[in-house]
């Protein structure tokens, strides 16, 4: 899960194995804060799967690719 | 995930905070119970420890070893697991913040700022090569 200047440089870095997904640094960090946003709360409780899957798809993050097992 | 197991996973993290570093079992209570607690918590994917040495290897987002991920945040510099987790410190920590790394192509320096919750360089491209079904087959790797 790295952050790269470019897709020419995913690309290369990829050395012709099968790409995974790519997303912009904007749309990575409403992700990091809709993932990550209550993990020292006093009352955190471990996400369900169900809720995880959701914040993904609510960030249009859907298909094959992106589904929790 | 019972409550005793979500107190120790507090407290580690608490400390985690408060000292920039890890703790030892014997800093949170008696080694024997710590542990175990760790490796319940670990099972449950609320922490991950070193299968070599029973020490802690990430308290998600936080890494407990260096990586490619630096981040400068709440007047403490931190590594994250990946760049998904870097942002994760600044969201954890409820605070602006400053990411360094490179990128893993050509080995540029790569630095964002991270305010009220929004990247000043956009144009950066984030790339997860293991599909999230498989993310945990291999927390390290992927």
């Amino acid at each position: 899960m790295n952050l790269f200047r470019s897709e020419e440089h995913i690309a290369r870095w990829l050395g012709g194995r099968e790409p995974g997904a790519t997303i912009t640094a904007a749309k990575l960090v409403e992700l990091a804060y809709a993932w990550w946003d209550d993990r020292l709360s006093p009352d955190w409780r471990p996400h369900t799967r169900e809720q995880n899957q959701a914040i993904l798809e609510r960030l249009g993050l859907s298909g094959e690719f992106w589904a929790l097992p | 995930m019972n409550d005793a197991d979500l107190e120790l996973r507090r407290r580690t993290y608490a400390f985690f905070v408060e000292h920039g570093r890890a703790p030892g079992a014997a800093e949170l209570g008696e080694p024997e119970e710590i542990l175990a607690g760790w490796h319940r918590l670990h099972s449950e994917h609320a922490v991950v420890l070193n299968p070599a040495t029973d020490e802690l290897r990430m308290l998600n987002p936080f890494s407990v070893v260096p990586t490619a991920y630096r981040v400068q945040a709440g007047g403490r510099w931190w590594y994250g697991n990946c760049a998904w987790d870097a942002f994760g410190i600044c969201a954890t920590l409820h605070t602006d913040g400053r990411i360094e790394t490179s990128c893993p192509d050509c080995g540029e320096p790569l630095a964002l700022e991270v305010r009220d919750g929004r990247v000043d360089d956009e144009s950066l491209l984030f790339h997860v090569l293991v599909p999230a079904a498989h993310w945990w087959d291999d927390i390290v790797f992927t």
